[in-house]
Parts: structure tokens; sequence; C-alpha cells
């Protein structure tokens, strides 16, 4: 093909543009990474335990058996999922922990496998059942129903977006996210999730439960709450090992991202592995955060 | 930005040069429905055949993967010189899918109902997964960068070009093998029909008869590299969200004039410097009266807009990256195709919408897309 070359000028003035080599983008060693970011707020949901603070403490709650859908109004909390609602109870904690408004903050939503309970439903429908398939499980059987239903409950008119990477969700999730921040110099929220992988088609030895973990990025320099420096890196030396540990936690997508969060809580510095080993090797390094 | 290769595989063909002919000519791709239950419409079937996947790749084999393969193929010369040219670290692959192996799954699934068991080839995490194409392809082209699959349904290979745009902006890669694809499946038709969206003739959009629209399949992979030669640029991404309903779009296009108007601002462009804008464009009463107002109401009545859903079908997660490809081919080839099916027009639909072949200098085109979920993506592509 022809043409000029076109790396500068107006039509992306709007990003932070960083030429290769430049700081931050990646070391003259190989490594591949992020830019610098700061971890503002966290949020979990497990079943028993319905916050980030309920897992730090390990104090589990038998009551906490559904999640809540904390982050949807009342109609889009009966339209979600239990994955959808999961979703809703992280990115609720991590945005007020952050101090982010839900009418504002950019969303990266992440799930290996999505509405996989949805769409077993419609199957059921399709090839058992032999029912007219049902329009409103339809609409939400698509992998990006509780973004478009966080978007709709909080009136946010931003960005959002949703997305998978098998084991290296929790790492694409904090790339995109990453890219955000730097293209738009505002606090981004990620909130990743999965339910119950559907018995029909997985193996029981790569079942696990539903859980969803979220997490505030926003620039180095962001004046809010500040747990950590974040970079997420391709291929880092990780030193901070999971801190808890079920077979079931240990092969779920987003065990990467529940071990990021107990780092966090817990203070530590040094590098989590992203993908527990089964995905391309992300890591994410944790730092003190620089003085805002 | 440039794109420095694209490809594209639609019920048009599965070449540049048998696309461009059918858009010429105004012929439509779609086909009747035959599928497994009888729902009267029209698809955009792809119908190139698509070579099995085999050695280490055969266990990963899906409709959705050969049509990555395909493309891959088509863009076997430039991803080569990518790879000299770039540490494969830093090729990221980044594309959009609604479907992903779904028709495997689909139809396993049936197996399992009549006969209590899945078929044996059949491998969730292998072929039903969004995860698999992503294994497909960056297996086929070596790249070891950031790598996702975008899922937000009709906007989902549209959105890629603008994570690709942040990361190599950011400096994290610098390259990127984006765009997407979708293949047909029963559910899908299924879902629309329940839906009462669904035209059981070659869809309609803008026209005043338009009774919903048509299903297809299809993707595109373009190659956006930090530097290069290029005979088209991406020039700004609009990203927006309707915060309005799950399926219905905002009645006068608001999310869309968001991510048209945010798309021209990224570019520094205004809107009378937009030559063309391919529409989103689905045939159903809502969208088209919606962002025919919103596109009134940004650029005004002369800019021409043309929908290419009567030619491919609704292409669903693969359309943006299709339609991207659409615009660039107006850039590069000087000619915008009719807007098929879309006379007579719509009295409401008060932009101009040419249904005849159109000559001229299309030096900065638009892309839509919109989606469930209110999600709506504006693509902004320039010549050099």
């Amino acid at each position: 093909m022809n043409g000029a070359h076109d790396d500068g000028g107006a039509h992306d003035a709007s990003l932070a543009r960083t030429a290769p080599g430049e700081a931050g983008a990646h070391d003259e060693g190989g490594a591949v990474s992020s830019a610098a970011l700061v971890v503002a707020g966290v949020g979990l949901w497990m079943p028993g335990f319905p916050n980030a603070a309920a897992w730090a403490s390990r104090m589990q709650d038998p009551a906490a058996e559904k999640p809540r859908g904390l982050a949807f109004d009342r109609v889009n909390r009966r339209r979600a999922s239990l994955l959808g609602r999961a979703l809703s109870d992280a990115a609720a904690e991590a945005m007020a922990a952050a101090g982010v408004d839900p009418a504002r903050v950019p969303t990266v939503v992440g799930s290996s496998l999505g509405e996989a309970a949805t769409m077993i439903g419609l199957l059921e429908q399709m090839w058992r059942l032999h029912t007219p398939m049902s329009p409103a499980a339809f609409t939400v059987s698509v992998h990006n129903a509780a973004s478009g239903l966080l978007s709709i409950s909080n009136g946010n008119r931003g960005f959002t977006t949703s997305l998978a990477a098998d084991f290296d969700t929790p790492a694409a999730a904090l790339l995109e996210a990453a890219g955000l921040v730097a293209a738009r110099g505002e606090p981004v929220l990620v909130a990743c999730g999965d339910e119950v992988a559907p018995e029909h088609l997985v193996p029981e030895a790569l079942r696990f439960d539903l859980l969803a973990a979220a997490v505030v990025l926003a620039p180095a320099w962001h004046p809010g709450p500040r747990l950590a420096g974040l970079r997420v890196v391709l291929g880092g030396a990780p030193d901070l090992q999971p801190a808890a540990d079920t077979p079931r936690l240990a092969r779920h997508p987003q065990a990467g991202l529940v071990d990021l969060i107990d780092a966090l809580l817990a203070g530590r510095r040094g590098s989590v592995r992203l993908d527990r080993g089964a995905g391309a090797g992300w890591c994410a390094e944790l730092s003190e955060p620089e003085a805002s | 930005m440039p794109i420095t290769a694209y490809a594209n595989l639609n019920a048009l063909g599965g070449t540049r040069a048998d696309i461009l002919a059918a858009l010429a000519a105004g012929r439509s791709g779609l086909v009747p429905w035959d599928g497994p239950f009888p729902v009267l419409t029209m698809v955009g079937a792809v119908r190139t055949e698509l070579p099995a996947l085999d050695g280490a790749l055969a266990r990963w084999d899906t409709r959705c993967a050969r049509m990555a393969a395909w493309l891959l193929a088509e863009l076997d010369q430039p991803l080569r010189r990518a790879r000299e040219r770039w540490r494969p670290e830093r090729i990221a692959v980044l594309l959009g899918t609604s479907t992903a192996g779904a028709e495997t799954t689909e139809r396993a699934y049936r197996t399992y109902v009549e006969q209590g068991v899945l078929p044996a080839a059949f491998d969730f995490r292998r072929q039903h997964t969004f995860g698999a194409v992503l294994h497909v392809v960056a297996t086929l082209t070596g790249a070891r960068g950031p790598t996702w699959m975008v899922s937000t349904a009709c906007t989902s290979s549209a959105k890629p070009l603008a994570s690709a745009q942040r990361l190599i902006a950011a400096g994290t890669i610098d390259a990127a093998i984006v765009g997407g694809i979708d293949t047909l499946c029963s559910m899908t038709l299924l879902g629309f029909q329940s839906l009462g969206a669904l035209d059981r003739g070659i869809c309609r959009p803008f026209g005043t008869e338009r009774a919903g629209i048509n299903i297809g399949e299809g993707g595109a992979l373009l190659l956006l590299e930090r530097d290069g030669d290029a005979r088209v640029l991406l020039a700004g991404v609009g990203e927006s969200s309707d915060a309005y309903h799950v399926s219905a779009p905002h009645p006068e296009g608001r999310g869309a004039r968001d991510a048209m108007s945010a798309a021209l601002a990224q570019a520094g462009l205004r809107p009378g410097d937009v030559d063309y804008i391919n529409a989103h464009g689905t045939g159903t009463r809502l969208n088209d009266v919606a962002e025919a107002g919103a596109i009134r109401a940004l650029f005004g009545a002369e800019v021409p807009v043309v929908s290419t859903k009567a030619y491919t079908g609704h292409t669903l997660g693969g359309a943006g990256a299709i339609e991207a490809a659409f615009a660039a081919y107006a850039i590069e080839e000087g000619w915008i195709p009719p807007s098929l099916n879309a006379a007579p027009l719509d009295p409401a639909v008060t932009i101009r919408v040419p249904t005849v072949l159109t000559r001229g200098m299309f030096r900065r085109a638009l892309s839509n897309s919109f989606a469930f979920g209110g999600n709506n993506v504006s693509v902004l592509l320039r010549a050099p």
C-alpha cells in the first residue's frame, strides 16, 4: 500500500502519546508494560464474602448466598443474571471506595465466559423445550449485558466495554483500563467476574463458582485514595504468592484479580501473577504510590 | 494512525475484488435462511469455502476460527512485514465477536439433548469461548502482545480499533491486529425473531417500507501500526452509551450523536469535513429514524449516507470491522455504493441517502455501529 506516514498531527490529539522507549511504556530490557497507575479502590463478591473487607478478614457470612446488584436500579436488578449482580456489587464497592461518580466513570467489564447461564437457558428453549425464545432473555444474553445495565442504571453516557481473554481476562481488562487512563487522564472502573461454569458443557475438574472482583485505576497523579502504584507487565517475576486458595478458586478465570486484591488489602508490594499460571504470564507490579 | 492492511469476508465474497464488484453492481448477497429452525427471513451467509484448521489447531476448529484463518491468509504479506518490524510481544491481537463459537456449541447441545452426551469432538473451552478464537489468531500470527476479545454485541469489532489506538499511543504496543468476526447461528435468528425485528425479505434500511433486519456473518481484520505506509488512516474513534434501554436506541439518537461527535473531536475535524457516512442502518423502524436524526443534527442534510446491510445482512459482532473496511474502500476507490433498497425513502429520514453508485473524492469517511446495551461506536477514517 502507498501513502504518507501518519504518526502525529491533530487527528489523535486527545491521546497521550508516547514514542517507543519513552517513559513508562517499556524498558530497554524488553518488558512490555502499561504506564504507571494507582489503584484507588477495590471491591469483591463471592459466596459468603459479600465485600472485600469480609474477604480480607476471611469472616464468612452464610447469609451472603446471592449478590444483590447494588449498582443497578430496581428494574435492571430484576433483568440481571447472578453474574451481573455480582459484578454490580463488586463495582459498587470499588466505586464507593475510590470516590468516583457512577454516572461518569468509564467502565471495563471482563468475563471469560460471559452470560453462560442465560445462554444455556436459551439452548434449552431451543432444543429441549421447543418453546419460543424469550426476548427478555435474549437481550441480556449478550456478553455486555452487565456493562449495559450499569450504564443504564446510573445514567452513564460515557465509555463502557466488555471483554474476554480466557485466563488473561484480568490482565486484558487492566490493560484496556490503563489505555483509557492514559488517554483520558481520569479514573476507570474494572469489574471482572464469571459465574458457575456450565455443568453440561464443562468437566467437573474445570468448574468454578460465581465470583466478581473490581478495582478502580487512576492516573499516577490522582488526588483521591491511593492503595498502591500499579503497572501491568508481561513476563514479570511474581514474588507475591496467592494468599488463599481452594481448588475451585484456583481454576477460576478471575483468580488473579482476587490475588491482586488480596495483596492490595494486605498492603503488600511486589509482583502478582494475574493468570495463576494458565495464561500468557501477565503480572501486576505493586509499588508505593508516588506523592500526588 | 496508519491502517497498513485490511481484509474483509462476508456474504459478498472473500476477496476485495469480489466484494467491490457486488457493491458497485448494487447486488445483494442475501439468501433465504435454511437452518434447522424454520425462520422466514434472508441471511447474509458466507459462501466462500473455508478450509478446516489442521495440525495443532485442529481441536480449535470452528466456523469462526476458520473465518479468522481465511482473513489472516489474505493479510499474509503485510503481517510478515509487521513481524519483521515489531517484536512479537509488541503486536497485539484485539478482536471482537458476539457469537464466537456459538454455532458449534448450538450443534453440540442439540446432540446432548437428543443423545444425552456431547459429541466426542466438542471441547467447550477450545470451541465455544472467546479465548479460543484469540488462541487461533495468536498462533497463526505469532503475535504475543496484549490479546483480548471485545464482546459488546454489534459494536464488538469496532471497539478494538480504539483499544489499539490507545495502547499504541500509550507506548505499550507498536502494532495490532484488530477487527472481528461473527457467524450465523439459530440462536441469533430466533432471538431477533422473538423481538419481531426480522424482515422476511431483503431489508430496506431508511426505506419507508422497512420492516426489520437480516442477519449476516463474516468479519474483517485490519492491521494498525505505529507508523508505516498506508492508503487509509484511522483518524478517530468515538465511543458512548445511550444509558437508555437494553435493546432500543434512544429515540433522538442521543448516544449515536455523542459517539460521532467524539470521533470528530479526536480527529480534530468539523462535521463539514466528513465526506461519507457508512450508517449502522439496520432497517428497523427505530434505529434508522434515530440514527438519521442524529446525523442530520450533527452533519446536516448534504453528506451522503449509505447503509450496506442489504448487501451483507447485519453481521452483528463483525459489522463494525466489515463496515470500517467499506468506509476504507470509499476513500481508496473514489466511489460509494447505492444504499440498496432505500427507495422509497422514509419521509422521516431527512438525510441524503444515495440510491445509485456515487463517484467523488471521499477523503474522510465515518462508519457507525450501535449495539444492545446502548453501546455506540463511530470510526472515522481519512486519506493520508
